[in-house]
């Protein structure tokens, strides 16, 4: 079975222009050491269920710039309607990448719905109305899947079916939400040319 | 029950004086008239969602981008987002501004309403959301420029709450 760390390298490898958010957890640390060159450009965020409509907000607001959410099952679960606003809404800029280890995995992995075997984001997607939604098993399709998903202007969905391991062997990221969030907009503020936080009327 | 064509107006002119280009929405009744002349407006971008938790963080994406965006929704939508809210807000520094009717008021004629107003005021205030309570039409546009300057000083969200003879 294929790693999230395999997975995040393999996307890693393909982004640079791109404005991430991802999901809390070990991906966390895991996506801090998998790209280095992308820390400016990644929002860590610690929101379940907020991910994905937090980067399809991104989405609207730069419609010129392509999106990337690394989201979880867990993430997904929380609020599957945002689905359907995406079926409806068919933003072309945003990949949705969900890393499904059927389990939440960072309080100590109680399983989530899709461990039963039963519940299948990716269908769950097409049924929405997402017709590019697609669950991958092996590093090759999800390699596969990321490059035509970012060679195509269409909203794309991938469950990447990961291990449960984490890999434990990495740095630590010190900084917390806030101070991600000042990094990130202040990158965002440098490659598109706007104000997002600006000065005060007096100092 | 209807809202009067110069509020729709005026909500739509202040929210565009604002820089608001995008409003996220589920629909309620009070509201009813306003929705889909916010559709029809060439200047804002809709964005109707299936719970007002899920609009909040896609206002706090679109935050992110530089652009503004605005919450329109019940009061108690605000029951509904209190979740990302806290989380985006408190955690982070990533405002919403709200735009919301006030169901519940003295004057609620409807039994299941009468929550929404019980619970509206202390969920803003136990959220530390500044807000201001508007009942004229002459107040809507001062109260939607301050919000929005609030919010994007203190990069935490502020809240618009519409009642009275603007939504009845």
């Amino acid at each position: 079975m294929m790693t999230r760390y395999d997975c995040m390298t393999v996307l890693a490898g393909k982004l640079k222009d791109e404005l991430v958010i991802l999901s809390l957890g070990a991906s966390v640390d895991e996506w801090y050491n998998a790209a280095p060159h992308m820390r400016n450009g990644s929002l860590f965020q610690q929101q379940l269920g907020c991910v994905t409509p937090e980067a399809f907000g991104l989405a609207v607001g730069l419609p010129h710039r392509r999106i990337v959410a690394l989201d979880t099952d867990g993430g997904m679960l929380f609020n599957l309607g945002i689905l359907a606003t995406l079926a409806n809404e068919r933003p072309q800029n945003l990949l949705v990448v969900v890393w499904d280890n059927e389990c939440y995995q960072s309080i100590g992995g109680p399983p989530t719905h899709t461990a039963s075997g039963i519940v299948d984001l990716a269908a769950i997607a097409r049924g929405a109305g997402i017709e590019r939604a697609y669950a991958v098993h092996d590093l090759d399709e999800f390699n596969h899947r990321c490059d035509d998903a970012l060679a195509t202007q269409a909203l794309t969905v991938i469950v990447a079916k990961v291990d449960k391991q984490v890999r434990r062997d990495i740095k630590r990221k010190h900084s917390d939400g806030r101070e991600d969030k000042y990094i990130f907009v202040r990158h965002v503020e440098a490659t598109e040319g706007v104000v997002i936080m600006g000065p005060s009327e007096h100092n | 029950m209807t809202m009067r064509a110069s509020v729709v107006d005026t909500i739509i002119k202040a929210l565009k004086t604002a820089g608001v280009t995008i409003a996220c929405y589920l629909p309620d009744s009070l509201f009813k008239e306003l929705y889909p002349a916010l559709d029809h407006d060439n200047e804002i971008r809709t964005i109707r969602v299936t719970n007002e938790g899920e609009g909040a963080a896609i206002c706090g994406g679109v935050w992110l981008s530089g652009k503004r965006a605005v919450l329109v929704m019940e009061n108690s939508g605000l029951r509904a987002s209190i979740e990302p809210l806290a989380r985006m807000g408190m955690g982070a520094g990533i405002p919403v501004v709200m735009l919301m009717s006030y169901r519940g008021d003295l004057g609620e004629n409807n039994w299941w309403a009468i929550p929404h107003g019980m619970t509206m005021e202390p969920l803003l205030q136990a959220m530390r959301i500044p807000y201001r309570l508007v009942d004229r039409e002459e107040d809507i546009a001062q109260a939607v420029h301050d919000a929005f300057t609030w919010a994007h000083t203190a990069y935490y969200h502020s809240a618009i709450v519409l009642s009275g003879s603007i939504v009845r």
